[in-house]
């Protein structure tokens, strides 16, 4: 495999290509009937708004799958966490409130994985588990109705964390000129053109542009997760628990603490993504959220993370994210039809699992023949 | 009934495994079957059983030739081999898994003909049991069933006694006996001698593919077939005329033990010191490694570093500055997903950032000192060849930090050259003053490096052993015979 395949495959950068794609062929009908543009700021920045939230979960998600575990529970955190807020705030204030439902959160996350290592029951089982019993306590806790905030300070205070926008072309300016600095200092390809097209971004937006918190939220977590996974011990050691246990078992690695760390990750992040939502109305339904779990994993899905552990991307996640929403937000502006986008979201999605997996055999399939003089002579 | 003339055997990588090999089974007849690892054992039964082709050579079944395409094939013609590890579904019950291989639209098979086939075997089981709730000793006799239920008039068995407990061993025995007596031809294959000259009629040794030994049971004895498995083997490294010094007493482990596989053990280990175990598979050399290591969570006993305890996880073994190069390289050695650099750097403890540069340099000295064959320290373990990956799983543990370094049949089947560079390594380690345990079923090379030499059997030390003074054959015969093993078990 050379460098350029490595880098640039379909396997490595498939993600990237169907995002571009999508975006060009929404961009292209719309101009044919004559629209306004597709490709605005304004849009695309609606686009990463709605996909933020499921990109926070998506991204704790992915650092669960490369420890080889998995969680169902994040959606039904979420409203917990978003529960907690909205019922306390009014009571507590608002900061207090967000520390109480984060801590909420902690506890489920320090729940399943107490269970899933040291009971030894599969993640799965037990997330689905919890999945339903925290949708419970959800019902529990709001007795089946819709809560909100009444106090108007703390409504303007919740609000103003979820929908302040922030401006965005100076920032990303920085970011493009610190990831060229980086990429032209350590000859790193994939930063120069990461560098290029945020910097493109940024031209495209204009000096007015503008997102909502959340985006920016989601950015920071995603970079700070992702150095965490790329450039530190800790991140590596995550990537070794989920390739091989038992190798990083007897390398001295702590598998149950990296274990549980990722479950105590995946529900803090699911309990950020609550408050977020619980900001964004003030309010909060107990069917909020239903179902988003699945969104989440197939966000991670379609960003090229192996159900198995070991391999994973928190950017290729995010971009996964980001790819479901456009086809919602194209469905929805072109008025392509909604019947058909639950259709077309569920062939993406098997689609991008069977790329990854037939190159994977592949791979694999490459690597069997290198081994065979060792179970020859065995 | 069985004869088998001049089998070679040529992987396409160009090993080859057998290089003419004549054996001929007789019914009625015990034939006991043995050699080194890397002999060629696996790969004749695999032949009989029909799982790979023999390159050339042919088999002769009564009075024709045939050839086996394929596991049913062979079965079929009456040739029902049981294999080491058991392949058993442990979800279904015993009866569903002898009648595994029927043909046809009803569940349910012949009951009454399995029930009167079982009722024969010396250690019947309950034909309704799962096999998961089954002891291992009455697995076997499910597989043995098993291959007796498709009218087999040649039964191969692969080490059949090699994972079971001593009245385990002697319900096989005596099945064996019985099969033979039944008119049937038995190979029987072994690493244990006097399990060989108690029960078989005749003897094959394999050395390196070839035949070189075949005779009565009667006209040998044990210090004769163990001379034939260890040969004039091309010795892999001579070992040094004077004895190497050692340092002082450095790790001392006191009765330490896992229930069912290691019975109590004391030691003591010194620096520079070579510490030689040398057991079969199962023999516990493996379970005394970990029970040092803290890796079994059922081994009890006590581990004592330099004077301090050391904690009975891995993680503390590892901060105490305690290594173990594990058995299987592949599921337990390295993460298959990280390269090199980062494989070697897992152990690393005490900083959060990568230093990706540094990690790249120690890979490349890794690389130039191990002689590991790869361009840099960005390629995959898994892409190396069983020798190159192992050097990997070494290189891990060559830090400051390393004081003992335990080494759980670090040679298993890698190639010479590179069963040489590691042997030469672990002598210049132990020479810095490095403290070694070399576990190993090759017991050339313990002869050659190591210091003192531990002979451990069905979990138990039963004999410290000179190599300046004792040789291969010796070994072998105090690993695998020597005692009446059958009331010593039993």
């Amino acid at each position: 495999m050379t460098d350029r395949q490595r880098i640039f495959g379909l396997r490595a950068a498939g993600v990237y290509y169907a995002l571009l794609l999508l975006l060009v062929t929404l961009a292209a009908i719309a101009a044919s009937r004559g629209l306004p543009a597709y490709l605005s700021a304004q849009n695309l920045g609606n686009i990463a708004y709605q996909a933020s939230l499921v990109g926070i979960m998506g991204v704790a998600m992915t650092v669960m799958l490369i420890t080889g575990a998995f969680d169902l529970s994040v959606a039904s955190v979420a409203a917990l966490a978003a529960a907690v807020l909205v019922g306390l705030a009014g009571r507590i204030g608002f900061a207090p409130a967000i520390v109480a439902a984060l801590c909420t959160a902690a506890t489920v996350g320090l729940v399943n994985g107490v269970i899933v290592q040291f009971v030894g029951i599969n993640a799965f089982i037990v997330t689905l588990g919890t999945l339903t019993a925290v949708r419970g306590l959800v019902l529990i806790l709001t007795d089946g109705r819709s809560l909100m905030v009444e106090d108007p300070v703390v409504l303007q205070q919740m609000l103003a964390f979820e929908s302040t926008r922030v401006p965005l072309f100076w920032p990303l300016l920085a970011v493009a000129a610190l990831l060229l600095a980086g990429g032209v200092a350590k000859r790193r390809t994939p930063a120069i053109m990461a560098g290029g097209i945020v910097a493109a971004l940024a031209f495209l937006g204009g000096r007015g542009a503008s997102v909502a918190a959340p985006v920016v939220y989601l950015a920071l977590f995603t970079a700070a997760v992702g150095f965490m996974l790329r450039f530190t011990v800790i991140g590596r050691r995550l990537y070794a628990v989920g390739g091989n246990a038992e190798a990083a078992r007897l390398s001295g690695i702590n598998v149950h603490a990296y274990r549980l760390g990722a479950f105590v990750l995946s529900s803090v992040a699911a309990g950020f993504a609550g408050v977020l939502f619980g900001c964004r109305l003030g309010a909060i339904n107990p069917t909020a959220l239903q179902g988003t779990e699945l969104t989440v994993i197939a966000a991670a899905i379609l960003g090229g993370t192996s159900l198995f552990g070991g391999a994973g991307s928190v950017v290729k996640t995010v971009v996964g994210a980001l790819l479901l929403f456009t086809l919602t937000n194209g469905f929805n502006i072109l008025n392509l039809g909604a019947n058909y986008q639950g259709l077309i979201e569920g062939i993406v999605v098997v689609a991008a699992a069977a790329i990854y997996t037939v190159g994977g055999q592949r791979r694999r399939a490459f690597t069997r023949v290198d081994t065979a003089p060792a179970e020859a002579t065995a | 009934m069985l004869t088998l003339s001049g089998i070679e055997k040529v992987f396409p990588n160009g090993t080859a495994a057998l290089r003419g090999v004549d054996l001929t089974l007789v019914p009625g007849r015990v034939h006991g079957l043995l050699g080194a690892n890397g002999a060629g054992k696996s790969t004749l039964i695999k032949i009989l059983a029909g799982a790979t082709a023999p390159s050339a050579g042919t088999i002769i079944l009564g009075d024709r030739p045939c050839r086996f395409a394929s596991p049913r094939d062979a079965k079929a013609a009456g040739v029902a081999t049981i294999f080491q590890h058991i392949p058993l579904v442990p979800t279904l019950s015993a009866f569903e898994n002898i009648v595994l291989d029927e043909r046809g639209w009803r569940r349910g098979g012949d009951r009454r003909r399995i029930a009167a086939l079982v009722a024969t075997l010396r250690d019947p089981f309950p034909l309704d049991a799962l096999v998961t709730d089954l002891p291992i000793g009455a697995r076997q006799m499910v597989t043995i069933a098993q291959a007796l239920a498709s009218g087999a008039d040649v039964v191969v068995m692969d080490e059949p006694t090699a994972s079971l407990a001593g009245h385990e061993r002697i319900a096989v025995y005596d099945t064996v006996r019985r099969l033979a007596a039944e008119g049937r031809a038995v190979l029987f294959v072994s690493h244990f001698i006097d399990e060989i000259v108690a029960l078989t009629d005749d003897v094959t040794v394999l050395r390196d593919g070839r035949v070189v030994l075949e005779a009565r049971t009667t006209d040998l004895t044990e210090g004769l077939i163990a001379e034939a498995i260890a040969g004039r083997a091309v010795a892999v490294l001579e070992r040094p005329a004077q004895p190497r010094r050692r340092g002082r007493p450095l790790l001392t482990a006191h009765g330490l033990t896992s229930p069912g596989r290691l019975a109590p053990t004391d030691l003591t280990l010194h620096e520079g010191e070579i510490l030689g175990l040398a057991g079969m598979l199962g023999s516990g050399r493996s379970e005394l490694l970990h029970a040092i290591f803290g890796a079994d969570r059922a081994a009890g006993g006590e581990v004592v570093l330099d004077g301090k305890p050391v904690g009975r996880w891995p993680d503390e073994a590892v901060a105490a500055g305690i290594a173990l190069v594990p058995e299987d390289r592949d599921t337990q050695g390295y993460a298959p997903q990280l390269g090199i650099a980062a494989n070697i750097a897992l152990p690393q403890t005490g900083r959060l950032l990568i230093d990706h540069a540094a990690e790249a340099r120690a890979a490349a000295a890794a690389i130039v000192r191990l002689g590991i064959k790869a361009t840099d320290g960005d390629a995959l373990p898994v892409e190396l060849s069983g020798g190159n990956a192992q050097k990997v799983v070494i290189a891990k543990w060559l830090r400051p930090a390393t004081r003992v370094l335990l080494l759980d049949e670090p040679t298993a089947g890698i190639d010479i050259g590179a069963r040489t560079d590691i042997l030469r390594l672990i002598r210049d380690l132990a020479d810095e003053g490095l403290a070694v345990i070399l576990a190993s079923s090759e017991f050339s090379e313990l002869v050659a490096v190591a210091d003192r030499i531990l002979v451990l059997r069905d979990g138990h030390v039963v004999a410290t052993a000179d190599p300046a003074t004792c040789d291969e054959a010796g070994l072998i015969v105090l690993a695998g015979g020597g005692r009446p093993a059958l009331e010593n078990a039993a």
